[in-house]
């Protein structure tokens, strides 16, 4: 029996019968490649509502990259945005792409989550084009910006219930509640209107959806800016952890002091061109303040 | 995915305060206005059942008299009151509800309620169809504006849309759960609106049911195509407030400017006479005919031929009393002269009424308008109907009279001939008659719907985040 088997990954994840009572409400969910995956490192149970594997970053390097960018341009009007960019990032890495104002990480951001059309070049979101399909790509992502907007009427749990449902995801309320106190919202405030959050919890109900909505790449745009320590490092803690669970993440940020702790790779933008991309044993015993200002003077 | 939009902006919209207390303003309004429209109209016909048995009472005992003086004392008819015009009372207070029948004379509708109105109806009289027409859309922009503008400048639409959302299913469940919301303010209109009619007395009520029901949806086919261009521009404008200046403009004309600018513009182009003009215009052309009792050169004509037809030389010869034969003729005379003035005005006052039918198509309160009092007969086609047979009383009554005149021996009558002249009796025309005159309103408003929504279905996949 596949769900006895201890090495089967079925054991830790149940049968695709019972995930299909569990999250899909009866419609096959696409596990990709992973599935068939059975790790006997693997011992610790885990709750049906994280629905990936652990720690296979290493193992899939050699795949497809979950998000990547091939000489992507844009221009807007004589002013070029992003000028041929190319970068990719595998599952379970945080990618953190450091650069000033204005420097076009956000535009690529919108150029991978398909709301701007670049004149030259690919965004991809695993291995398939973005311009091609962009509703097939947004189904694969999950998009924080610096502030999460929420629904002010609603509580944090009916917001995460909507957008769930509208990332193709249904589920209970235990299941939903599950997810908040994970990212660190207990019942009381899950069940407050949203308009008394604070921007660390809205930012909690932003990585609470990512988790809902099954999401296998996690776009970031500035989404420490603003929060105090305890908050930015609580809010670090749920990236890493979703890293760990193989999503991969691009996250554009200002804040080298996060891009140093957490990033698994770190990339500077200038004047949208890739100046910079360091994996993080390079950059371990490097200031990353003096490479970044070195670049930007260059 | 549309379901979840569509409860979603349900839920949000009872949530929203403006919405609740704007719902709730305007459902008092409405309830208020029916009430009072209710009282008005049960007290109405109440009157006009007791001034028509008050006017029979008179014609009966009006005594022993030449019976072509009691074609001269004459008679008052009176127009029922329409049961929906609790709802919409159209162009009731402007035309008049009471008609003087007499001989030699086609009399217009007399006594208007309008006449009769005090100061403060110069400011408009607040019906449950004015607060739907006017209240109901700005409610709708109030709602609506930023449906979608607003998601975007929160930046919810982004949140939204990077979620794999099809902006066609954002769009359609805003536009469902919106108008679910709108559906559940209108329903307690509609339930006090059936109550209304339930409680009114008189048989005709009964007939307009199916009136009432096909009014409800002119009304839903006007919110419909409203809900749709507000949500259009909602989709394409840059900015919420950007949405709110373009919707309130386009209520505004809607409103206020298209059905002054409209009615000008008919009555420039198809100008009414002025009342003084045709009145003289059609005394002229009565002149012209048969004099029932002033001789002239065309009645000695008129009775040379008669006297020659039955071969006598005196109209003592005859076997009937000649006076009356010419008041028969001269009436058959005169009513030429009537329906041929009384008809191209009424023509008239048709085409142009048309005109701001089909001009709906620039603004759909124009469409709903016509619509409106057509189905609940308060328009002027109903007024027509029953100013024609009220004319086929007078003709018919006048008729008796004169032949009472020509062959009875003597020129006087009593109550026995009175009596045959029955009470005037009109039937309102039914639900075929009402939306035969209707459905221009009726297309109008349809032609909005789909073009409105189609609007929005090609809006749609524009929809981008800041």
């Amino acid at each position: 029996m596949l769900d006895s088997d201890p090495d089967s990954v079925f054991h830790f994840y149940g049968t695709p019968a019972q995930r299909g009572s569990q999250w899909g409400r009866g419609r096959p969910i696409d596990r990709g490649r992973f599935i068939q995956v059975a790790d006997p490192g693997l011992k610790k149970r885990r709750p049906l509502v994280y629905p990936r594997p652990l720690n296979f970053r290493h193992r899939f390097a050699d795949e497809t990259p979950m998000l990547e960018t091939v000489n992507l341009t844009k221009n807007f009007s004589s002013h070029t945005a992003v000028d041929k960019l190319s970068l990719k990032v595998e599952p379970g890495e945080i990618f953190a792409l450091l650069g000033p104002n204005g420097a076009g990480k956000t535009t690529t951001i919108n150029l991978l989550l398909g709301f701007l059309t670049p004149d030259d070049g690919e965004a991809l979101v695993n291995g398939a084009s973005v311009k091609a399909n962009p509703i097939a790509a947004r189904r694969q992502l999950a998009y924080i910006p610096e502030q999460v907007m929420l629904y002010p009427r609603f509580s944090g749990m009916e917001n995460l219930d909507y957008f769930s449902k509208l990332g193709g995801r249904k589920h209970t309320r235990k299941e939903l509640l599950g997810l908040l106190e994970g990212v660190g919202l207990q019942a009381e405030p899950a069940d407050r209107r949203v308009s008394t959050y604070s921007k660390g919890m809205r930012q909690k109900v932003g990585i609470a959806l990512a988790l809902a909505t099954e999401a296998r790449a996690l776009l970031l745009d500035e989404p420490t800016s603003g929060l105090d320590p305890a908050a930015s490092h609580e809010f670090s803690q749920l990236l890493r952890k979703l890293a760990d669970d193989g999503v991969a993440i691009l996250m554009a940020t200002h804040d080298l002091f996060r891009a140093e702790e957490d990033a698994s790779r770190v990339g500077i933008l200038i004047d949208g061109k890739l100046t910079g991309d360091y994996a993080r044993n390079e950059i371990k015993d490097v200031d990353l303040e003096q490479l970044y200002l070195k670049h930007l003077r260059a | 995915m549309i379901v979840s939009i569509a409860r979603k902006e349900f839920v949000d919209a009872w949530r929203d305060g403006r919405f609740r207390w704007g719902a709730a303003i305007i459902l008092v309004l409405l309830g208020v206005a029916m009430l009072l429209a209710w009282q008005q109209v049960e007290r109405g016909r109440e009157e006009r059942v007791a001034a028509a048995a008050l006017e029979r009472n008179n014609w009966l005992n009006q005594g022993e008299k030449n019976s072509h003086s009691a074609g001269h004392y004459g008679v008052y008819v009176f127009k029922p009151i329409a049961p929906l015009s609790v709802f919409d009372r159209g162009l009731e207070p402007f035309v008049g509800t009471t008609v003087f029948l007499e001989a030699h004379r086609q009399n217009q509708a007399s006594f208007l309620p309008a006449q009769d109105a005090t100061a403060v109806r110069r400011f408009g009289e607040l019906t449950a169809a004015a607060g739907l027409q006017l209240l109901a859309p700005l409610l709708i922009v109030l709602l609506t504006f930023g449906a979608l503008a607003g998601e975007r400048e929160r930046g919810t639409l982004r949140q939204l849309l990077s979620l794999g959302v099809r902006p066609r299913d954002l769009v359609l469940g805003k536009a469902i759960g919106l108008g679910l919301a709108i559906l559940t303010l209108l329903l307690p209109i509609a339930v006090i609106g059936a109550v209304a009619l339930a409680k009114l007395p008189g048989s005709d009520v009964a007939g307009s049911w199916t009136r009432f029901a096909w009014l409800g949806g002119a009304y839903a086919l006007y919110l419909l195509a409203v809900l749709g261009v507000c949500l259009t521009v909602s989709t394409l404008a840059p900015t919420a407030r950007t949405a709110l200046a373009i919707l309130l403009a386009c209520w505004a004309a809607n409103a206020v400017l298209a059905p002054r600018l409209v009615s000008d513009v008919v009555q420039r182009l198809l100008p009414t006479p002025k009342l003084a003009d045709f009145e003289t215009q059609m005394r002229e052309d009565v002149k012209k005919g048969l004099d029932g009792h002033n001789p002239n050169e065309r009645m000695r004509e008129f009775q040379r031929k008669t006297l020659e037809k039955h071969g006598v030389s005196h109209v003592n010869e005859l076997p009937f009393n000649f006076r009356g034969l010419l008041m028969l003729e001269s009436e058959r005379m005169a009513n030429e002269v009537y329906d041929h003035h009384f008809g191209e005005l009424w023509n008239l006052l048709e085409t142009q009424d048309r005109a701001v039918t089909w001009s709906g198509v620039v603004a759909p309160l124009l469409g709903l308008r016509s619509a409106s009092m057509a189905l609940a007969g308060t328009d002027f086609v109903h007024h027509r109907h029953f100013s024609v047979a009220a004319e086929q009383h007078r003709r018919e009554f006048v008729k008796v009279l004169n032949e009472h005149t020509m062959y009875s021996k003597s020129h006087s009558a009593g109550r026995e001939l009175w009596e045959k002249l029955p009470a005037f009796s009109y039937k309102a025309p039914g639900t075929d008659f009402a939306l035969s005159t209707a459905s221009p309103g009726l297309i109008v408003l349809c032609l909005w719907v789909l073009g409105s929504w189609t609007a929005l279905l090609v809006a749609a996949p524009r929809l981008k985040p800041n």
